[in-house]
C-alpha cells in the first residue's frame, strides 16, 4: 500500500471539497473560494490538473485508480518527470511498502540524487500553488491601471514557482489561468550579467521569436522581455537575454531554480501564452512574492501619483517650461541625456503643442517597489483636435514624498 | 531488478480425461483450462479422450525434450482436425517461443486469450512475451487479466511483482532523467524460455498426482488409496498442536500439526513416522522461507531438485536468494496440509498463503520428495495440483 501519509503532506489541503482559497500574502486576507477551482473547465486534460488529480486519488487511498491515471499521464506526457516520479511510486507500491515521496531505490538514487530533491521542490510548489489561491477579485499591487489596449497582463510569483495570466476585461483584471514556472538557479534579483538570476521588477514583452530560429533547448518559443528596463539601467545592472521560454523536448517542465535567468514554462503552457497575449501591450511583472491587492479599491497614495501625474500634463499643456522642468529629476536620464539635455527637447515639444491641451491616451499605471518606488507609465500624449500623437513611458520615482520624473522616452 | 519471470507451468495435460482426479480435485478450484475441458469433454467426446490423452503427453515430451519442430507438426496435425483446442494451441505457442516466432507467439496466446478469456495461463504466457520484449506495460495489463480470471494464480502473482518493480524502475529512471540503458538490465531471456518449458520432469515420478491417469498407470493406485478426503481441519495430533487452528504458522517457536498427519494415520498408520518426518521437512521449509533463512530454505531442496526448464540449479539458487533477500518481510503459512508416502518418495499438497511487503498470494502447491539419509528433501516444487 502506498502510504497514505506520505502523500498527505501534500495533498491534505486538497481533500474534501476541493481546494479553498488561502491567504496568497500576509497583508491579504482571504475572502471567498476563488471562482477558478482546482482544474479550470475545460482543461481538465492538463497536465498538471491530472497530477493533481493523482495526488487526490492518493490522498483517498485509490492507488488503483491512481495508478491508471498516472499510466495515462506518462504515456501522454513521458517527460514530464514529476509524473514518472508518482507512477514509480505507485508501481512500488504494489511490490513493497512506499515509505517516501520519490521512494526511489537507494541503488537508483545514488546516480542523481539531486534530481529527486529537485523533483521533491516542483511538487510541493505546484501543491502550494494550486492550495493557496488568490483570493477573487484580487490582483498583483503593481497592476494600479491596466490600458484597455493591453489585452492580458502577466505577474510572475517567483518564490512560488507560478506564473499568473491575466484578462483585462471590462469589469478588471481577471486571472484566466496561471502555470508552473522555473526561475534562475541563483534564484531572483538579477543584478549582472551570467549571475544566473531572474530579475525582478516591470517588464514588457518586446518581441515573439519563432521556434524555428532556436535550439531545441528552448522548446515551442520564446517571448523576450526588456530587461534591463530604464531602472535597472539606471542602477547599473547588466545582462540580457531573458525570455519567457519553453522545454527541452526530453523534458517537460524544469526544476523551480533550472535557468540562467529565463522564466521557463512547460510547452504546452507557453504555447498557450504566445497564443493569447499581444507583443508589446502585455506587461509582466515578476516579483520574488506577489502582494496581491483587491482591484479598484480607494488608495490615497495612487490618488496623490494621478495628481501630480495630472500636474504635469497641464504644465506641459500650458507650455511653461520653467514650472514643467519642476517635474524632472535632477538625475534624469535619457540615455546619458541629462535633464539640461532634455529641457531644448521638451522646449520643443511645447512649441508643437501650440498651447493646445495634452489629453494622454490609452493611460496604464504600473507600480513597482523594492528600496526604492517606481512608477512606470505609458501613455499616447494627444493634443487636442488631434487624431494621433506620440506614444510615452516614463519612469517616476518617489522622493521624499514626491513623485518626480527620472526617465521620459518615445515608446516605439 | 532482475527480470525474473517466472515460468507459467503449462496446465497438466491429464487432468482433464483423469477419473481419479475429481475427488482429490475438490479440494480446491479446478483450475479454468480444466474446467472448460473438462466441459469439453462431458459435451461428447469421451470416447476420444484417450486419444486426446495420448497427443497431449507426446506433445509435451517432444517439447520437453526439445524436439519442438516436430512437435510442432504434431500439434498442426492435430489442431487441423480439431482447429480450438485450447490445449493444442497452448502448446503451439509454447513450441512457437521456442524456435525464436516471437510475433507468431503472440498471436497464438493473443488468439487464446480472445477465445478462452476465462484461461490464466495464456495471459501469462502473452506478458513473458511483452516482458521479453520490454513491453512492460503490456505485460502488466495481461498479468492482472491473467489475476482477474484467477486470483490464486499465483505464477501470474509473481510475474505481476517482477513486472512492477521494473515498470517503478523504468519510471524512475525517466524522473530523474537517468540513461535507463546503464541501470536496466534488459530480461534475461534464458530464465524467459524456461517459461515455454512445461515442467513436466517429473511425468514418470509416479507419486505426481498430476500425471497419474495417464504416465503413470502403477500410480493409479497409489492415488485411489488416498482419494478419499484426507483433510480433516480440527485434528488433534500432535502433543503441541493447537487442536482447533487449521492453520499452521512456520515462524511460531514450535511447529504445530499437519490436519493430515492424523488423517495419514487413519489411513495408513505404517506411514506414520515417515508422514511426520515429511511434514517436519516441509514446515522447516516453510519456516526457513518465512525467516528469510536462504541458507536453510535452499538445503531443503535435494541435489537432484530440477528447477524448471533449461534453468540450472545456479541460477535458480541465485533467483531464489534474490527474491527472499530483496523481500522486507515474509510470511508463508500453511493449511490443509496433506501428505502421503510411499517408500523413500512422498507428496505434500497444501494451501500456501505467501504474503512478502505488500503481496500477499495464496495458491495450492505440491512438493515431491525424497528420503536421503534422516532427512526427507524436496525434488520437484509445482504450484496448482
Amino acid at each position: 500500500m502506498l502510504s497514505k501519509t506520505v502523500y498527505a503532506v501534500l495533498s491534505v489541503c486538497l481533500l474534501g471539497a476541493g481546494l479553498t482559497s488561502a491567504s496568497a500574502s500576509a497583508s491579504v486576507k482571504p475572502k471567498s473560494p476563488v471562482a477558478r477551482a482546482s482544474v479550470p473547465v475545460g482543461q481538465d486534460s492538463l497536465a498538471e490538473a491530472r497530477l493533481i488529480q493523482i495526488y487526490r486519488l492518493i490522498g483517498r487511498s485509490d492507488t488503483r485508480a491512481a495508478l491508471d491515471e498516472a499510466q495515462r499521464l506518462v504515456k501522454d506526457h513521458p517527460n514530464f518527470a514529476l509524473a514518472q516520479l508518482v507512477y514509480g511510486d505507485l508501481l512500488s507500491s504494489r511490490t513493497r511498502p512506499v515509505t517516501a515521496f520519490g521512494d526511489v531505490p537507494a541503488t537508483q538514487l545514488k546516480a542523481n540524487a539531486a534530481a529527486l530533491t529537485s523533483l521533491r521542490d516542483e511538487s510541493v510548489a505546484r501543491l502550494k500553488a494550486l492550495k493557496e489561491r488568490p483570493p477573487e477579485g484580487y490582483v498583483p499591487a503593481e497592476f494600479v491601471l491596466l490600458s484597455r489596449t493591453s489585452k492580458h497582463a502577466i505577474a510572475v510569483d517567483a518564490a512560488r514557482s507560478r506564473l499568473y495570466l491575466f484578462e483585462n476585461r471590462a469589469s478588471g483584471l481577471t486571472l484566466i489561468d496561471d502555470y508552473y514556472i522555473s526561475v534562475g538557479k541563483l534564484g531572483v534579483e538579477k543584478s549582472t550579467e551570467g549571475d544566473q538570476r531572474t530579475p525582478l521588477g516591470v517588464y514588457f514583452i518586446t518581441s515573439q521569436l519563432d521556434p524555428k530560429t532556436l535550439k531545441d533547448f528552448y522548446g515551442v518559443g520564446a517571448l523576450p522581455i526588456n530587461y534591463p528596463n530604464m531602472l535597472d539601467i539606471r542602477r547599473g545592472k547588466t545582462g540580457g537575454g531573458i525570455w519567457l521560454h519553453g522545454t527541452p523536448p526530453d523534458q517537460f517542465s524544469r526544476p523551480p531554480l533550472a535557468s540562467d535567468g529565463c522564466v521557463v514554462l512547460a510547452n504546452p503552457d507557453l504555447q498557450r501564452i504566445i497564443n493569447t497575449v499581444a507583443i508589446r501591450s502585455t506587461p509582466v511583472v515578476i516579483a520574488n512574492q506577489i502582494n496581491w491587492v483587491p482591484q479598484n479599491k480607494a488608495n490615497p497614495q495612487l490618488d496623490a501619483f494621478e495628481a501630480r501625474l495630472n500636474a504635469w500634463r497641464k504644465a506641459k499643456s500650458s507650455g511653461n517650461l520653467a514650472a514643467l522642468n519642476a517635474f524632472y529629476a535632477s538625475d534624469f536620464n535619457n540615455a546619458g541625456k541629462t535633464r539640461g539635455d532634455w529641457l531644448p527637447i521638451l522646449a520643443r515639444e511645447v512649441a508643437q503643442t501650440r498651447g493646445r491641451e495634452l489629453q494622454l491616451k490609452d493611460l496604464s499605471l504600473l507600480h513597482w517597489r523594492d528600496k526604492e518606488e517606481t512608477m512606470v507609465v505609458t501613455f499616447g500624449e494627444v493634443a487636442v483636435g488631434q487624431l494621433t500623437g506620440t506614444s510615452k513611458r516614463q519612469y517616476w520615482s518617489r522622493r521624499a514624498g514626491q513623485w518626480t520624473i527620472i526617465y521620459e522616452g518615445t515608446r516605439l | 531488478m532482475e527480470g525474473s519471470i517466472k515460468p507459467c507451468r503449462l496446465p497438466p495435460v491429464s487432468r482433464p480425461i483423469s477419473h481419479f482426479q475429481t475427488s482429490v480435485s475438490m479440494k480446491q478450484a479446478p483450475n479454468a483450462l480444466y474446467k472448460s475441458l473438462q466441459w469439453l469433454v462431458l459435451a461428447g467426446a469421451c470416447v476420444a479422450s484417450c486419444a486426446y490423452a495420448d497427443d497431449y503427453s507426446d506433445v509435451s515430451k517432444l517439447v520437453r525434450t526439445n524436439k519442438f519442430s516436430e512437435a510442432l507438426t504434431r500439434v498442426d496435425s492435430y489442431l487441423a482436425s480439431k482447429p480450438a483446442d485450447p490445449q493444442m494451441r497452448f502448446f503451439k505457442g509454447v513450441i512457437q517461443r521456442n524456435l525464436g516466432k516471437t510475433a507468431d507467439a503472440i498471436t497464438t496466446f493473443t488468439q487464446l486469450t480472445q477465445d478462452y478469456p476465462e484461461l490464466p495461463e495464456p495471459y501469462n504466457n502473452l506478458a513473458v512475451l511483452y516482458a521479453g520484449q520490454g513491453q512492460y506495460d503490456k505485460a502488466r495489463l495481461a498479468l492482472e487479466m491473467a489475476i482477474r480470471t484467477n486470483p490464486s494464480y499465483a505464477t501470474a502473482h509473481e510475474n505481476l511483482g517482477d513486472v512492477y518493480a521494473r515498470l517503478a524502475s523504468q519510471a524512475y529512471n525517466k524522473a530523474l532523467q537517468l540513461d535507463g540503458n546503464n541501470t536496466v538490465v534488459p530480461p534475461k531471456l534464458a530464465l524467459i524460455a524456461d517459461v515455454f518449458k512445461p515442467n513436466l520432469g517429473n511425468a514418470h515420478n509416479p507419486a505426481s498426482p498430476a500425471v497419474v491417469a495417464s504416465a503413470a498407470p502403477a500410480a493409479s493406485k497409489a492415488t485411489a488409496e488416498t482419494a478419499a478426503p484426507v483433510v480433516k481441519p480440527a485434528a488433534p495430533a500432535t502433543p503441541a498442536a493447537k487442536p482447533s487452528a487449521p492453520v499452521v504458522t512456520p515462524p511460531a517457536s514450535a511447529p504445530v500439526m499437519a490436519p493430515a498427519a492424523s488423517a495419514t494415520t487413519a489411513s495408513a498408520p505404517a506411514d506414520t513416522q515417515a508422514s511426520k518426518a515429511v511434514e517436519t521437512a516441509v514446515l522447516a521449509w516453510a519456516k526457513a522461507w518465512s525467516n528469510k533463512n536462504v541458507e536453510a530454505y535452499l538445503k531443503a531442496y535435494s541435489p537432484n531438485f530440477a528447477p524448471a526448464g533449461k534453468q540450472t540449479r545456479a541460477a535458480w539458487q541465485k533467483e531464489r536468494r534474490d527474491r527472499i533477500v530483496g523481500k522486507k518481510s515474509i510470511s508463508v503459512t500453511l493449511s490443509d496440509l496433506d501428505i502421503r508416502v510411499d517408500g523413500e518418495q512422498a507428496v505434500a499438497s497444501f494451501r500456501q498463503a505467501y504474503k512478502a511487503d505488500s503481496l500477499s498470494v495464496s495458491s495450492q502447491k505440491t512438493l515431491n520428495l525424497k528420503k536421503s539419509a534422516h532427512t526427507w528433501l524436496i525434488t520437484r516444487e509445482s504450484t496448482g495440483r
